[in-house]
C-alpha cells in the first residue's frame, strides 16, 4: 500500500470516525449539562430568543462594526471561503463522490476556485495576524488557538500546492494534514464550528426569556 | 515548505505524472506525413522560422513562418543573466549586513529605554503590515524556487525533488499572487499618509541616516522608510501587473510582452526581496526598539526622540531635546 493510499484510505477512515464520534460526544455532552432552572415568570419566548440570538450575531451592531472591521472582513472571508472551497472544489467533490457519498454536484470553475482560495487565505491570515497584533487578543489566545489556525493554514496551503495533481507526494501531504486536522478538531477550539450556535443561542434564549429585544 | 520537503522526498520519484490538465498531442494522429524529410534544407527551414511574425503566439504565421527569434533572446537573458546572477543579490545583501553588524553592532537607544511609550501604529496598520509581510514571504520563497530551483535545488537534491517543489511552488505562487495585489492596496491606504518626501529628508540623506553616527531629524517616517514604502508600492505594481499578464497570457496579443513580463517580474521581485532583507535587519536586530512599533504598536519615548524627533514633538507637544521633567513632583 502506498503512502497516498494509506492516508486516503485507512488513516482517513480513522480520522473521519474520530471527527464524527468525538464531535458528537462533545455536542451531546454540552447539551446534557443543561442549565439552572429559571423560576422567574417568562416575559418572552426563549425559543425565539435562541433563533434571534443566532441570527443577530451575524451582523455587528453599528458602533462595533468599524472597530471590528478586520475581524469582520477576515472572519467572513475565511469561513465562507473555506466552506465554498471544501464543498465546491472539483477535487473535493470527486473525493467525496468516490469515497463517501456516491453522488456529485457542480463544481466551481477554476478561476472561481482560485479567487475563493485567495479570499479564504486572506481572511485566515488577517485573523491570525490580528490575534498576535491586538494586545487583548494576544493575551487571551493560547497554544490551542495558534495550533488550530496554523493547522488549518497548512491544510489549505498543502491543498493549494497539490492543485496541479502532478505529484502523488503533494496530494499525500495534503491528505495527511487533513487527517491530522480531523483528529485535532473535536478536541480543540476548532469545535466552535459546531458549538457556535449553542453559545449564541444560549445568550439569545436568556435574553428572549427576559423579554429583551435583540 | 520544509514540512512539504520532508514528506515529499521519499515518494517523489515513483509518483510523477503529467498535470491533470495536460493534453496528449499524439491523440488523433494515425499516420505521419508521407514526405517526412521534406524538400528544403535545414538552413531554409530555420530561415523561414526566424522570419516569423513575433506578434503570433502560435505557429499560425503565413508562408511557413512559424517561429520567432525573440524567444531565443529571452531564453538567453533568463538563463545566462537572470538565473545565473540575480539570485546572488539577496545573498550579497545578507553578507553586507552581516559585515555591517559585526563592525557597527546594533544601534542602541541612547540613554536606554525610558520605560514610557507612545503609540505609533494602529492595530489595523499593524495587521496590514504583517499581512503584507506574510504574503510577501510566501511569494518570495515560492518565486525563488520557481526561478532558481533548477540551478540551486536540482543539482543537490535531484531533479525529481525539484520537480515536486516547483509544482507546489508554482501553484502556491499563482494562488497568492492576487492576494498580494489586495495586500498592496491595503498597505498603500494605511501608510501613504506621512510617506511623501519632504525637505527634512535631505538632511537624512546627507548624514547617511545616522547609521555611521550623528543624529538625524525626521518626522513619522524617515527618508529610508519612505523610500522603502515607495519601492514596495511601485515595485509591487510592477510585479503585480507583470504577474497578472503571466497568469492570464491572453490579455496581451504579443508574445514579447510575456517575455518582458517574466524578466521584469524577476528583477522587481528579487530587488524587493533584497531590500526587504535590509528592512527586516533594521526592524529587528539592527536597531533596538524598532520592532516594538509593529509588534505592540507603541515605541519607547527615547527611541522616538532619537529616530523621529519631529514626529515625537508633533504627537506629544513636548520638545525632543528638553530634559525630562517629572510632572508629579511635589
Amino acid at each position: 500500500m502506498s503512502f497516498l493510499n494509506f492516508v486516503e484510505g485507512p488513516l482517513f477512515t480513522f480520522a473521519a470516525a474520530v471527527f464524527v464520534l468525538a464531535a458528537l460526544w462533545r455536542l451531546i455532552g454540552i447539551i446534557r449539562i443543561g442549565r439552572t432552572k429559571d423560576i422567574s415568570p417568562p416575559k418572552g419566548s426563549a425559543a425565539v430568543g435562541f433563533i434571534k440570538g443566532n441570527l443577530r450575531h451575524f451582523i455587528p451592531r453599528g458602533i462595533f462594526a468599524k472597530r471590528t472591521m478586520v475581524h469582520l472582513v477576515g472572519g467572513y472571508g475565511f469561513h465562507l471561503g473555506l466552506f465554498v472551497l471544501v464543498f465546491f472544489g472539483v477535487y473535493h467533490i470527486d473525493f467525496l463522490n468516490e469515497r463517501i457519498l456516491g453522488f456529485s454536484w457542480p463544481a466551481l470553475p477554476r478561476w472561481a476556485f482560485l479567487l475563493t482560495s485567495a479570499i479564504a487565505f486572506s481572511g485566515l491570515i488577517m485573523l491570525w495576524v490580528r490575534r498576535i497584533s491586538d494586545p487583548v487578543m494576544r493575551l487571551i489566545s493560547d497554544k490551542d488557538d495558534h495550533i488550530g489556525s496554523w493547522l488549518t493554514f497548512l491544510v489549505m496551503l498543502s491543498g493549494c500546492f497539490a492543485l496541479e495533481q502532478a505529484h502523488d507526494s503533494l496530494r499525500a501531504t495534503h491528505m495527511l494534514l487533513v487527517d491530522i486536522w480531523l483528529i485535532y478538531f473535536p478536541f480543540s477550539r476548532l469545535m466552535h464550528g459546531f458549538t457556535f450556535f449553542l453559545s449564541r443561542g444560549q445568550s439569545g434564549a436568556t435574553y428572549g426569556r427576559k423579554g429583551i429585544d435583540l | 515548505m520544509l514540512m512539504l520537503a520532508a514528506f515529499a522526498a521519499p515518494i517523489a520519484a515513483q509518483s510523477v505524472r503529467p498535470p491533470g490538465n495536460a493534453v496528449n498531442l499524439d491523440d488523433g494522429i494515425e499516420d505521419g506525413p508521407s514526405n517526412a524529410l521534406g524538400d528544403i534544407s535545414d538552413t531554409e527551414i530555420w530561415d523561414n522560422f526566424r522570419g516569423g511574425n513575433p506578434r503570433e503566439l502560435f505557429a499560425a504565421a503565413p508562408e511557413g513562418q512559424v517561429m520567432t527569434t525573440t524567444g531565443q533572446q529571452w531564453r538567453v537573458v533568463r538563463e545566462k543573466l537572470i538565473r545565473k546572477y540575480l539570485g546572488w543579490l539577496p545573498v550579497i545583501v545578507i553578507g553586507l549586513l552581516a559585515v555591517f553588524y559585526l563592525i557597527r553592532g546594533p544601534m542602541k537607544i541612547t540613554g536606554g529605554r525610558s520605560g514610557k511609550t507612545i503609540p505609533r501604529f494602529t492595530l489595523s496598520a499593524r495587521v496590514a503590515h504583517w499581512f503584507m509581510a506574510g504574503v510577501f514571504i510566501i511569494l518570495g520563497l515560492t518565486g525563488l524556487i520557481i526561478l532558481l530551483g533548477r540551478v540551486v535545488i536540482a543539482p543537490y537534491l535531484g531533479l525529481e525533488f525539484n520537480s515536486v517543489l516547483a509544482s507546489a511552488a508554482m501553484q502556491g505562487h499563482n494562488l497568492f499572487g492576487p492576494v498580494f495585489v489586495f495586500a498592496l492596496i491595503w498597505l498603500f491606504i494605511k501608510f501613504v499618509r506621512g510617506n511623501f518626501f519632504q525637505w527634512v529628508d535631505l538632511k537624512w540623506i546627507f548624514k547617511l541616516g545616522g547609521f555611521f553616527g550623528g543624529h538625524v531629524s525626521s518626522r513619522q517616517f524617515n527618508f529610508g522608510e519612505k523610500s522603502w514604502f515607495w519601492m514596495v508600492i511601485l515595485g509591487g505594481i510592477l510585479i503585480s501587473v507583470t504577474g497578472i499578464i503571466m497568469l492570464f497570457p491572453t490579455l496581451v496579443d504579443d508574445v514579447r510582452w510575456l517575455q518582458l513580463s517574466t524578466i521584469l517580474h524577476a528583477l522587481g521581485a528579487v530587488g524587493l526581496i533584497a531590500v526587504a532583507i535590509g528592512h527586516i535587519y533594521v526592524g529587528t536586530i539592527g536597531m533596538e526598539g524598532s520592532i516594538d512599533s509593529m509588534l505592540k504598536g507603541e515605541v519607547d519615548e527615547n527611541w522616538a526622540k532619537e529616530h523621529h524627533d519631529l514626529w515625537y514633538e508633533e504627537v506629544t507637544g513636548k520638545s525632543a531635546t528638553a530634559p525630562e521633567t517629572t510632572e508629579d513632583a511635589p
